[in-house]
């Protein structure tokens, strides 16, 4: 189900634009909101609703099972860490789900570039960049040959 | 430059009324244009018709204090302080624009109908003009350069102009102009550089006005009602959001 943008509450922060992976979500040239550029490069991450601070992005069901009538609107709380969905069906059954996003405050997560560079021994390491410090645990485990 | 009026300065080569009459032709073209833009988008039927179905959803009837709260709690909000931004960077921005542009305004008006040959203009309202102009600029450049969605995300070049660019962009060199015109016309020299000053003003200055109806420039009108609705949807229980979680998932 892709994303589509509700004009009346975006206000054109960029932050959908910014975390798109699929980099459809531009910025229109007349008004100056996020639009979603093409519906069927969509991966459906939903990147963009959970980053939405304003609740301005919604998603649009196909039509094969979600026929005309319907709706899903969302609510992302970041102070929760959390996201709610609303899908009313074209009968008029309205269901409520809400999940779990982050179990971290938001933007406590350290970007790759504040990282230090690893140096050229760690090629040569099993360990992934900055494992195990990274996953907040002392040690991972290793075969005895690596530990070598 | 902060003590003397330059339409006071102006007027000694232009007759006062034709100033007048620029400006009022300014304001009907802002009112004419605000006009069109609402016919042509269908904005006003659009709130209309979300009204209807918000009042056709609503889960409790407001009393009508209860909307006049609601009224007052988005113009305290949304107008007065620009809350509507997630970032306090375009807030701030959006305050400059918004503050510096109504100063502006209402002391240009000032100087043109009320002191319009007056030697000794208010030094509060030249000052102001100057002070509300450099707020325009000072934010105006900020969200230009820096703040601007597609030069800020999608690393556009900000001269890369588009379309939502013409309300900016119009009002950042109108007023620029003016304050430069002014600087010359103060420096006592008059001549062909004050002239080509007057004359980019005056273009910029109708530019922004005239360009009502393909600019942002009435989002100062609608944007409130939009607002105002979304406060009255979540009061009466007719929004369509889902209702906020009952617990947190944060951790420490």
């Amino acid at each position: 189900m892709p994303t589509y943008v509700d004009m009346t509450r975006c206000d054109g922060c960029g932050e959908c634009v910014e975390i798109c992976p699929s980099d459809i979500m531009h910025i229109d040239r007349t008004y100056r909101r996020a639009y979603n550029i093409e519906p069927n490069f969509c991966w459906e991450c939903y990147s963009c609703v959970k980053a939405c601070p304003q609740n301005a992005i919604d998603v649009r069901g196909y039509a094969d099972f979600a026929p005309m009538g319907h709706k899903v609107r969302v609510r992302r709380e970041k102070e929760k860490g959390s996201v709610s969905w609303r899908i009313k069906y074209r009968d008029g059954r309205v269901k409520e789900f809400t999940f779990p996003i982050r179990t971290t405050p938001w933007g406590s997560i350290k970007a790759p570039d504040s990282y230090a560079a690893p140096d050229m021994k760690a090629l040569s390491s099993p360990l992934l960049s900055h494992e195990p410090t990274a996953l907040n645990v002392a040690a991972l485990p290793m075969l005895a040959s690596a530990k070598k | 430059m902060f003590v003397s009026n330059p339409f006071a300065l102006l007027a000694q080569s232009i007759p006062p009324f034709v100033m007048q009459i620029y400006v009022v032709l300014m304001i009907l073209a802002v009112a004419l244009g605000t006009l069109f833009d609402v016919y042509h988008k269908g904005s006003a039927e659009f709130f209309a018709q979300r009204r209807k179905k918000s009042q056709a959803a609503a889960q409790r009837q407001l009393a009508g204090w209860q909307v006049a709260s609601l009224a007052a709690r988005t113009i305290g909000k949304e107008v007065v302080t620009s809350g509507e931004f997630c970032k306090w960077q375009r807030q701030a921005s959006h305050l400059l624009i918004m503050y510096g542009f109504l100063i502006y305004l209402i002391t240009t008006l000032l100087m043109v109908f009320v002191y319009p040959r007056a030697a000794r203009t208010p030094t509060a309202v030249t000052a102001l003009w100057n002070i509300g102009g450099l707020m325009v600029l000072a934010g105006g450049l900020w969200f230009f350069f820096a703040l601007k969605v597609n030069v800020a995300y999608e690393k556009h070049s900000p001269f890369r102009l588009i379309r939502a660019d013409l309300f900016v962009g119009s009002l950042l060199a109108s007023v620029a102009f003016g304050l430069l015109w002014h600087l010359v016309q103060t420096a006592h020299r008059p001549g062909a550089a004050s002239l080509f000053l007057l004359a980019c003003y005056l273009f910029f200055t109708t530019l922004l006005f005239v360009s009502v109806p393909w600019s942002k420039f009435s989002h100062m009108f609608y944007k409130p009602v939009a607002a105002f609705q979304k406060r009255l949807e979540e009061a009466n229980g007719s929004s369509d959001l889902p209702a906020p979680a009952k617990t947190s998932n944060i951790k420490g």
